[in-house]
């Protein structure tokens, strides 16, 4: 069954690179609808409830260096995956409607990205992880180097330098964690469960943890390593950057969870106030630029910023709240972001601009766009009523038990969101329209992009408990993970 | 006979062969005196190889060999091309990987 | 049925009628969206009062019922229900609340007929009242918090129903903004509670709560500090008031319905509600207390220099509302709720009717343009009068007896709370006074040239200019065209108005000092845990409070009669006497000012510095020097790439006769 999700889309996107170019729009989206009909199958066939992984696959891949080819599914990934695939579906069906140049090479690259994302959150195994998380970068290298605009080349090499950085210490913290790991047990392995068996000790633990942490924190982008944001959002084409920003930063945030907090205990209790203040600083920063920012693309990718740190306040409040929220936050926040950038593109075309101050009026002739951004906006800015909300609820109670303060500043975020959300909307869709513009409604082909994003957004706002409880089980065990370790160092702290 | 005769004939050829590689500018040339730096050292290994009474070092001449005669064709080759399209025979100013 | 069941079909009808009219907009013409809008708010009206009816059939300790419909957001630990309490309290609300709406919709289903948003208008509006609904009903924390954000985006959709003035969007963005924080607090208050009590529920918690918490203790005060910052921004309690008064860019119907006969009590509502919280912390209770009071008093002095009509009644909202946060606080809730209830009926009839005025004047709002409107709209006047009165407080008016309930309580407590007795008397003389500045000068004195066209029989149809900036109104899209609609001569806003006039006259009934206490009676089932709740102040010093309030009502009356009919130019000389008085409350005691310069400044400027500052400097600056050193390394070594093939060979063998230097050294 993983094998399946893994193949399919990779076995189309080579196939559509092979036949001729007329026939890649088409089998690309079928296949990514394939992919995200053998999502929801999982998802079915789940078992909620148990902690541990299921479907799990288990081959000998490199036995000389101990890897092994081991996927499985749990709680905490279960609908990262399923969210993954009803976004790739969804971009590859926006530029299916609206075919770039050289589409055969687009549609390869698009493919190749489901297949390392997928490969990122079903990988148990962690060079396999590291892997494929370096893989996800490829694509996107050339998605934004050839397909962008503006200044895309710096803006390309800039991303690479930091994110290649990061993923080069990751590299060297997945192995030097095995090899030391190899040490104590005398057998080399890479897989995360044999890992976690043998924890480190501390020293190794923590440099380890902060090799980890640079990779992730690159990724998400945390402040302040997000010095590649800016440049590669404003040159990424939209479709692209719905996937750039919706589902890369969920890897990492779910990296924190599926590596650092199991196989890192102490050093994860050690750094915990570090990263959130980090984080802390990421919701207080990207809200502040979110204000400030007149670019559509810069305001929703500072409000990613300031997202991204809520989960991983979430994570890193160590109780089990806190990261079930974090889990639920993490498929809302990708699922309201990718609608925000396709509909940006919608409305760039409209106005030959991406520029606040220069948009206006949109809602007039439109009221099916207007809603649809208006129910994506309030989901942004976490309206209570939304899944966001839930997600945001369950992370800020987590943290308020033992972080109160971290939780009461966060709120403060909270609020600028309603602010800077609301004036997005506002200044693209009300009041007066710009001459020689003309409102219209969306094309019904953007449609049926946008309308099936918006429900599972109202879907799921109805029914969080869906995602919640399925996430509960596996996040227990990640958290109790850390809170033994917690203990067992105040017991022996104590005479 | 010594081996040291055939070692001094062998540094001659071979200081002649670099003298050559630095002074000449005709890419030819330069790829005849590079021959001559390799069959200097086909002319060691085999002295070494004779007052040892291994086989290595004929081995090894052989590999020499070897190469020596595929970098002639490459080398000839890309001489040749040159020449077809008209680019001047000058190393000095085969300088386009200029950093 | 059971009262849940009726309560549950309140909720439903009102987002079933918000779904069906938006599905369908662009199907519904003419008059349709409107029909099905007031049709499921009818619905809902009759479902409250069947799920009273249910309610009075039960013995009075059995009148708490919760009912859950799905498990809404559950899983480790937290267990968060969807689910509704139906009591006493919530029933009240729920007959106030879709009675009152439902005449509204009535009546904007004929005033905003030719609006280009017609089927928006309503899709919304319903949505509003659900939203106030679900408010009402839930039966914990986070879903009160739900209800509560959802009155206020669709507050915030309203006010900017007109989109494409940029005060209207504007006011929208306040009123959200200010709202959210709100919300915040609420949602501040949740985790405490969850924290100390580990529910969410309402009635676990409030049973935990007395065992669980020594009376005035700091998290109790906490808690109940941060629901009032959630109560306050709702209903426009000083300071978080100033999104109120720009709230009326919104049409005339949802200043009626939203900012005056519900959304704005919902505060009220929630510090009646968290009874039992705020009794075992009474600091708290007497913060907010204090609150309403210095609202109700600041409200009602600015209330007597502005010009604006809706605005001014908007100042009387929040006045009113004071009123009412004094009274729940200091634990006079039947008079709360019951004043609560007279002001829907009276401020929804004044709204109701300064938007036939308005119509009249073709958009203009300024009461300074007004005059003489008795003979062209005898029914409006006849209506304004009677809310006037009401709010008034004139004897024997719905508005006489709760008004008076609230300060005759506060009375009866004693000590300190006689302040509140005697600042609730010293504004109701100024509450009567700015009601008939209003009353007067619309209704009496010589026609303006609008009254006269209409005495003539024809509408005045002048330009539409936007009543703040005068800027021309862009009535294509979104705004009412030269059409508008007076009570005279649309059966929906006459019959609406009506009704309202005749509860704001008689609605004293239900709670008459000795006679009848009806509405004490019914709300005994949610209150009866409260201590205060059984202070009854005697019947003789209820008459006393009475006639107190009577006679200052007579007054305040009088005093407008004089300045504004028989000696006309008095305010005038008044005002040139005080400038600095009056410029002081003109600038609505410098509120936004302050405000802008304590908080919106500094973020902005915040974001400024991140913006220049961090994101130049630190973020870009790292990276850029990071790069820039590499560059310069770069540069030093590239001179040896000369391309020169013989200086490379010459490197080569110079390096080779190094090394071979080097091992002979070495080995010798």
């Amino acid at each position: 069954m993983l094998i399946a999700i893994l193949c399919v889309p990779l076995g189309v996107a080579i196939v559509a690179a092979l036949l001729p170019a007329r026939f890649s729009a088409p089998l690309s989206v079928l296949g990514s609808l394939v992919t995200l009909g053998l999502t929801i199958a999982l998802v079915v066939g789940f078992d909620t409830g148990v902690p541990g992984l299921q479907y799990v696959v288990d081959e000998s891949w490199i036995p000389g260096l101990g890897v092994r080819f081991q996927l499985g599914i749990d709680g905490i990934s279960l609908f990262l995956v399923v969210m993954t695939a009803l976004l790739w579906a969804a971009t590859f069906a926006w530029s299916a409607w609206r075919l770039p140049d050289r589409p055969k090479n687009y549609f390869l690259m698009l493919g190749i990205g489901e297949f390392a994302v997928m490969g990122a959150f079903l990988a148990q195994d962690l060079l396999l992880f590291v892997l494929f998380f370096d893989l996800m970068l490829v694509p996107f290298f050339f998605l934004v180097g050839s397909y962008g605009t503006g200044d895309r080349v710096r803006a390309t090499i800039k991303m690479m330098v930091y994110t290649l950085v990061g993923s080069l210490l990751m590299l060297v913290a997945a192995i030097a964690a095995a090899v030391l790991t190899a040490e104590n047990t005398g057998e080399l392995s890479f897989a995360m469960a044999d890992l976690r068996a043998n924890v480190l000790p501390e020293g190794s633990q923590e440099w380890i943890f902060l090799f980890f942490a640079a990779a992730f924190l690159v990724k998400m982008p945390s402040f302040p390593l997000h010095g590649w944001m800016p440049d590669a959002y404003r040159a990424a084409p939209l479709p692209v950057l719905a996937l750039l920003s919706g589902v890369l930063p969920k890897v990492a945030a779910y990296g924190f969870l599926r590596v650092a907090l199991p196989i890192f205990p102490d050093a994860t209790v050690e750094f915990q106030d570090l990263i959130l203040v980090l984080a802390l600083l990421s919701v207080i920063y990207g809200s502040a630029m979110a204000f400030t920012q007149t670019n559509v693309r810069l305001v929703a990718g500072y409000s990613s910023i300031a997202q991204l740190g809520f989960i991983t306040l979430g994570i890193f409040s160590l109780s089990a709240d806190g990261a079930n929220g974090s889990v639920l936050q993490m498929v809302n926040h990708g699922l309201v972001v990718a609608p925000i950038f396709l509909i940006i593109a919608i409305l760039a075309e409209r106005y030959g601009t991406e520029d606040l101050r220069e948009m206006g009026g949109a809602a007039m002739r439109a009221p099916v766009l207007a809603l649809a951004f208006l129910i994506v906006t309030l989901a942004t800015l976490a309206m209570p009523g939304s899944a966001n909300f839930i997600g945001e609820f369950y992370i800020l109670n987590g943290l308020f038990d033992d972080q109160t303060a971290f939780a009461v500043i966060a709120m403060a975020g909270v609020a600028m969101a309603a602010f800077y959300a609301l004036r997005m909307y506002q200044k693209t869709m009300h009041n007066r329209l710009p001459d020689g513009v003309e409102s219209r409604e969306m094309s019904l082909r953007d449609a049926s992009v946008l309308v099936p994003l918006v429900l599972v957004i109202v879907g799921i706002a109805l029914y969080p408990t869906l995602i919640l409880q399925r996430g509960e089980a596996s996040v227990q065990d990640k958290v109790g993970a850390v809170t033994t370790a917690q203990e067992e160092s105040e017991l022996a702290a104590r005479p | 006979m010594a081996v040291e005769w055939y070692l001094v004939l062998s540094a001659m050829l071979f200081a002649i062969g670099a003298t050559g590689v630095l002074l000449r500018r005709s890419p030819l040339v330069v790829l005849l005196c590079l021959e001559l730096m390799l069959n200097a050292g086909n002319l060691a290994l085999l002295a070494f190889a004779r007052s040892t009474g291994t086989q290595d070092g004929q081995v090894f001449a052989l590999v020499v060999m070897v190469v020596a005669a595929c970098e002639v064709v490459v080398g000839l080759g890309l001489i040749v091309a040159m020449f077809r399209r008209r680019v001047p025979l000058n190393v000095d100013e085969l300088r386009g990987l200029k950093g | 049925m059971s009262a849940t069941g009726f309560a549950w079909l309140v909720l439903i009808f009102p987002l079933a009628g918000s779904i069906l009219i938006g599905l369908g907009y662009r199907r519904w013409s003419g008059r349709t969206a409107g029909l099905i809008g007031t049709g499921a708010i009818a619905l809902s009206f009759a479902s409250s009062i069947g799920a009273f009816v249910v309610m009075l059939g039960e013995p009075e300790d059995a009148r708490q019922l919760t009912s859950t419909a799905w498990d809404y957001a559950t899983s480790v630990g937290l267990d968060i229900q969807l689910g509704i309490l139906v009591d006493p309290l919530s029933v009240v609300m729920c007959l106030v609340v879709s009675g009152v709406s439902m005449l509204i919709h009535l009546y904007a289903s004929a005033y905003m007929v030719s609006d280009q948003g017609y089927t928006r208008f309503f899709a919304y509006l319903n949505f509003f009242v659900f939203s106030m609904l679900l408010l009402v009903l839930a039966g914990n924390f986070v879903l009160l918090v739900v209800g509560w954000a959802f009155v206020g985006f669709a507050s915030y959709a309203l006010i900017s129903f007109w989109y494409r003035r940029n005060t209207a969007t504007t006011a929208g963005m306040k009123a959200f903004v200010i709202n959210v924080i709100g919300d915040i607090g609420l949602v501040l208050a949740a985790f405490l509670i969850f924290r100390e009590f580990g529910a969410f529920d309402y009635l676990t918690v409030f049973e935990e709560a007395p065992s669980h918490f020594d009376p005035d203790s700091g998290t109790i005060v906490a808690i109940c500090l941060l629901l009032l910052v959630g109560a306050f921004a709702k209903s426009a309690q000083l300071p978080l008031h100033t999104w109120l008064p720009d709230a009326m860019e919104g049409p005339t119907p949802v200043s009626a319905l939203i900012h005056a006969a519900t959304m704005v009590t919902a505060g009220v509502y929630l510090i009646a509600r968290m009874h039992p919280l705020f009794e075992l912390a009474p600091t708290a209770a007497d913060i907010a207390a204090f609150g309403g009071l210095a609202t109700l008093i600041v409200a009602a002095t600015i209330a007597l220099v502005v010009t604006d009509l809706k605005r001014i009644i908007a100042y009387s909202t929040m006045s009113q509302i004071g009123y009412m946060i004094v009274a729940v606080s200091i634990g006079a809730y039947t008079a709360g709720i019951f004043h609560l209830m007279t002001h829907a009926f009276f401020k929804a009839l004044l709204f109701m009717a300064a938007g036939s005025i308005i119509a009249a004047m073709a958009g203009n709002q300024n009461i300074d343009r007004m005059a003489g409107f008795r003979k062209a709209m005898p029914f409006t006047s006849f209506t304004l009068i009677v809310g006037a009165l009401a709010l008034a407080g004139f004897p024997l008016m719905s508005g006489f007896f709760s008004k008076d309930e609230i300060m005759v309580f506060a009375a009866e407590r004693g000590g300190m709370y006689w302040i509140f007795a005697i600042g609730g008397y010293a504004a109701a003389f100024l509450t009567a006074f700015y009601a008939f500045r209003i009353g007067f000068r619309v209704v009496l004195g010589d026609p303006c040239p609008e009254a006269k066209e209409l005495e003539e029989g024809h509408l005045h149809h002048g330009e539409h200019a936007n009543p703040v900036t005068g800027e021309m109104e862009d009535t294509e899209v979104g705004f009412p065209g030269s059409e508008h609609h007076i009570a005279e001569r649309a059966p929906g806003m006459k019959i609406a108005m009506a009704v309202l006039a005749f509860l704001s006259i008689v609605a004293g009934v239900f709670q008459l000092p000795g006679i009848t206490d009806s509405i004490e009676e019914f709300l005994a089932g949610s209150f009866e845990d409260s201590a205060l709740f059984h202070i009854v102040p005697s019947d003789e010093s209820a008459y006393l409070g009475l006639l107190v309030g009577g006679f200052l009502s007579i007054a305040g009356i009088g005093l407008a009669y004089l300045a504004y009919v028989r000696r006309p130019g008095l305010t005038g000389r008044l005002r040139s006497r005080m400038e600095g008085v009056h410029g002081f409350l003109q600038h609505k005691w410098y509120f936004d000012e302050i405000i802008d310069f304590l908080v919106y400044r500094p973020v902005i400027r915040i974001g400024q510095f991140f913006n220049n500052v961090i994101e130049r400097v630190l973020v870009d600056g790292i990276v850029s020097a990071t790069v820039g050193a590499v560059r310069e390394v770069g540069l030093l070594v590239r001179g040896a790439q000369s391309g020169f093939v013989r200086a490379y060979a010459l490197l080569v063998l110079g390096g080779f006769a190094a090394l071979a230097l080097y091992f002979l050294v070495v080995s010798s």
